[in-house]
């Protein structure tokens, strides 16, 4: 050690007071810390100057195999090092014990490159696999009711101005439908809360239009159209049929999912745009909308998994649930035209699995195949402590 | 990747020949100082950089972001090491620590400002719009302090002295386009004809027939103006910065004129008008040539709808290209009328030769590069941007590099690079 730290190089040396070059040596001396370094001005009798390792802005090497032109070394308010023998400086900065900062390593090593971009794998997949979830449902926690509410009106209200009319259905229909709603909605045990305070009124809205739908609003209102009532009729299905849909709604409402797809947008968007916004905005966005329809997804199975497990305390079938879903399916493929039909109906899994990729539901065939059996994959048991 | 580009070091003593080499070229405009010529040198590669970029990528992953300010600073340290001026290579000396700090401070305004935005408080957020308005001025400012402040050349340190009270009076077209804005306004409204009460429950706004020819006008004059407004703002704050930085104890030297900003930006609105209407005669032509496949589309299937989406992005795609080559354009432009009218007091001056239309090639080239890549050949980009502006300026100095004398100047905040950073202003180039 002090045999390598004893070497020295010639360097030229800016005090910050002037422009004026002025010649020196440097030599380093290894430390606790980190090698420190010493100016030995080129005039006879004066003193070394000593710069402990802190004091040093030590620059970094940017390639292994070129050396820079020229080195400069940070003194702060002493100035500046202009270094041009730079493989003489790289390999005296190693003997003095110099260790060599992490992004230096990767860019100068490419097996420590390797071993980052590995674990940034593995850190994205369980950002996007724990982390993002896991926070959503924190935050999603501390959002109010208020807000929830707030927001459904206002949203009712845009609907209602734009593509939803008044429901022609007759009254006492409206009224036999809103009691077995009530009873569905008793049973929902605590088993089924993912969030146990969260207790909203729910309700139950008539309109038409928009064709055969049913949507939940966040903080309680699920909407159901004419047309969906008209489809179950027509093929001759009961009104659990209707239920069950009503189930899977609820189970959006109970999960919180519009709340959390915001809180699920923001955590992503903000995250994915600093980590990738500087490779591409294309890039970032793409990532964020494949994700996003991934959560998505997962949220429409949560809900499956919930109306299966309501309809079972409530004992009705999800039978009639099911054929209803691949009923309306099947007239949506048809006019929709053969391309969503062919994402839908591909006969090889490979082509399912690529569709799947850009859809926001899970496919209707497999969903409605696993409602019949009153089986949903991939559900797990409801716990409300998560 | 790596070995893409190894060429010899260059020893001290070739610079030097290089150096005399210039001199005797230059030597008929010589004036009876001894005027020597340094071209700059940008002695960086893209491949490099590959690397240096990608590991800010990766960590910037790792860390959700929070690498972004040693990001940064890496990023800067490697343009100005690679980059010689009269044989000195530049030297960023930001403290990391600040830069930090004024990263985690911008996270936490945008944080609070997406709290209320996203919960509907708008009280909060027009206040924090409106406070971040009226601080523009000084981000601005302090953008600049902080991008000098941490450049040294041969040990030393650029300053912007600028005071507040200047900066903001340089700012005046940014209060002038929000009084014209409030002007048109009122005048629109008053111009306006009265509307019939519109029926509830219907949606959209008034339809485009009710905007009269008058309003088209002051719609228009108003438009003129705050264009008017940006330019004057863009020269203001160029002249600014370069009359108040300092070498040293040297003040900066600016002669360019209002005028030329403004013949710069109409040449532009030439060029992006040229390039528009090739985009769409090649759209047109584009149409033309699928005739047939509308004629299938109208009749509705899957063709319908990826021709129309087809024809959606392809529309927007080519705008963006058609409007690319405008901005090189303007950037070129701007860069050569600064880099050949500016100075250092008496003892420097600096004289730039980039060509324009080499400049709008490369751009255009890096863009179509980087869309294919998926953004790999962003740092590659970059360089090769950076190169051909910092090899096209020389620098003309007068009784030698070595007469500058340095002043202590205690070091900025780092917030105003965060704030430069966010709102896009780049460190180099």
């Amino acid at each position: 050690m002090r045999t390598a730290a004893s070497a020295s190089l010639q360097a030229r040396w800016f005090d910050g007071r002037s422009s004026h070059a002025q010649p020196v040596r440097i030599t380093l001396e290894p430390g606790p810390k980190g090698p420190s370094l010493l100016l030995h001005p080129q005039a006879e009798g004066d003193a070394a100057r000593r710069f402990t390792h802190a004091q040093v802005g030590w620059p970094e090497a940017w390639s292994a195999q070129r050396a820079q032109r020229t080195v400069l070394v940070d003194l702060g308010d002493a100035g500046s090092l202009e270094i041009d023998a730079v493989a003489q400086w790289n390999a005296m900065r190693a003997a003095a014990g110099m260790r060599a900062p992490l992004a230096e390593r990767m860019q100068t090593r490419w097996r420590v490159l390797l071993a980052v971009l590995v674990l940034a794998a593995v850190g994205v997949w369980a950002f996007y696999r724990w982390g993002t979830p896991w926070a959503a449902t924190q935050l999603t926690r501390q959002v109010p009711m208020s807000w929830e509410t707030s927001l459904s009106a206002r949203a009712l209200q845009q609907l209602d101005g734009a593509y939803l009319k008044p429901s022609q259905l007759p009254a006492e229909r409206q009224a036999q439908l809103q009691q077995r709603f009530a009873a569905l909605g008793g049973h929902i045990t605590p088993a089924l809360r993912r969030y146990p305070a969260y207790a909203p009124a729910l309700t139950l809205a008539f309109r038409a239009g928009m064709g055969a739908n049913a949507f939940a609003l966040p903080g309680g209102s699920v909407v159901v159209t004419d047309g969906l009532i008209e489809a179950a009729a027509s093929r001759g299905l009961s009104d659990d049929a209707l239920l069950g849909v009503l189930a899977h709604e609820l189970g959006h409402v109970m999960h919180r999912h519009t709340t959390r797809m915001v809180v699920e947008q923001g955590v992503l968007n903000v995250g994915l745009g600093l980590a990738l916004g500087d490779v591409s905005t294309v890039v970032a966005m793409g990532g964020s909308l494949l994700t996003a329809l991934a959560y998505r997804r997962s949220h429409e199975t949560e809900a499956d998994c919930f109306a299966v497990a309501l309809m079972r305390n409530a004992q009705l079938p999800t039978l009639p649930m099911a054929e209803l879903l691949l009923h309306l399916d099947g007239e949506r493929g048809a006019k929709a035209g053969a391309a969503q039909k062919a994402a839908r109906q591909a006969p090889t899994e490979g082509e399912a699995g690529w569709a799947q990729l850009l859809s926001s539901h899970p496919d209707t065939r497999g969903r409605a195949e696993r409602l019949k059996r009153g089986q949903v994959e991939g559900c797990e048991r409801p716990s409300p402590q998560r | 990747m790596d070995s893409g580009s190894q060429r010899p070091d260059s020893l001290p003593m070739i610079q030097h020949s290089h150096r005399t080499a210039h001199h005797v070229d230059t030597a008929s405009d010589a004036m009876p100082g001894g005027i020597e010529a340094h071209p700059l040198e940008f002695s960086g590669s893209g491949a490099e950089f590959f690397r240096v970029w990608i590991v800010n990528v990766l960590l910037s992953i790792v860390t959700l972001g929070f690498y972004t300010p040693f990001a940064r600073r890496r990023t800067a340290q490697y343009f100005y090491g690679h980059t010689h001026v009269a044989g000195s290579p530049l030297e960023f000396t930001a403290q990391q620590r600040r830069m930090v700090l004024g990263f985690l401070l911008l996270v936490l305004v945008y944080v609070l400002y997406k709290l209320a935005a996203d919960t509907g408080q708008t009280t909060a957020t027009t206040l924090i719009l409106l406070t971040l308005a009226a601080l523009a001025p000084w981000f601005w400012g302090s953008a600049m302090r902080f991008r000098l402040g941490a450049t040294r050349w041969r040990g030393v340190r650029l300053q912007f002295t600028a005071p507040w009270r200047k900066v903001y009076a340089a700012s005046w077209p940014v209060f002038a386009i929000a009084l014209l804005w409030i002007a048109a306004g009122l005048a629109l409204r008053a111009l306006a004809p009265e509307l019939p009460p519109r029926p509830a429950g219907t949606r959209g706004g008034p339809g485009l027939s009710l905007v009269t020819p008058p309003m088209w006008g002051l719609a228009a004059l108003a438009l003129v103006l705050s264009l008017l407004c940006v330019i004057r703002l863009e020269f203001n704050y160029k002249s600014l910065l370069v009359l108040r930085a300092r070498v040293g104890t040297q003040a900066g030297r600016w002669k360019p004129a209002y005028a030329d900003f403004v013949k710069i930006w109409l040449a532009t609105a030439a060029v992006f008008l040229l390039f528009v209407v090739l985009a769409g005669v090649l759209l047109v032509a584009f149409l033309g040539g699928s005739a047939a496949i509308i004629q299938n589309a109208t009749q509705g299937g899957v063709g319908a709808i990826l021709f129309i989406v087809v024809l959606f992005f392809g529309t927007l795609f080519l705008f963006f290209l058609a409007s690319a080559p405008a901005r090189a354009y303007r950037e070129a432009r701007l860069f050569r009328l600064v880099w050949s009218n500016v100075g250092v007091s008496h003892i420097a001056r600096f004289k730039c030769r980039l060509n324009t239309r080499r400049y709008m090639l490369l751009r255009v080239k890096n863009i179509v590069l980087s869309l294919v890549t998926l953004g790999l050949y962003r740092p590659f980009a970059r360089v090769s941007e950076y190169r051909m502006k910092t090899e096209s300026v020389t620098l003309h100095v007068k009784g030698g590099v070595d007469q500058l004398a340095g002043e202590l100047v205690a070091q900025q905040g780092g917030l105003g690079d965060a704030v430069a950073d966010a709102v896009g202003l780049d460190l180099v180039g």
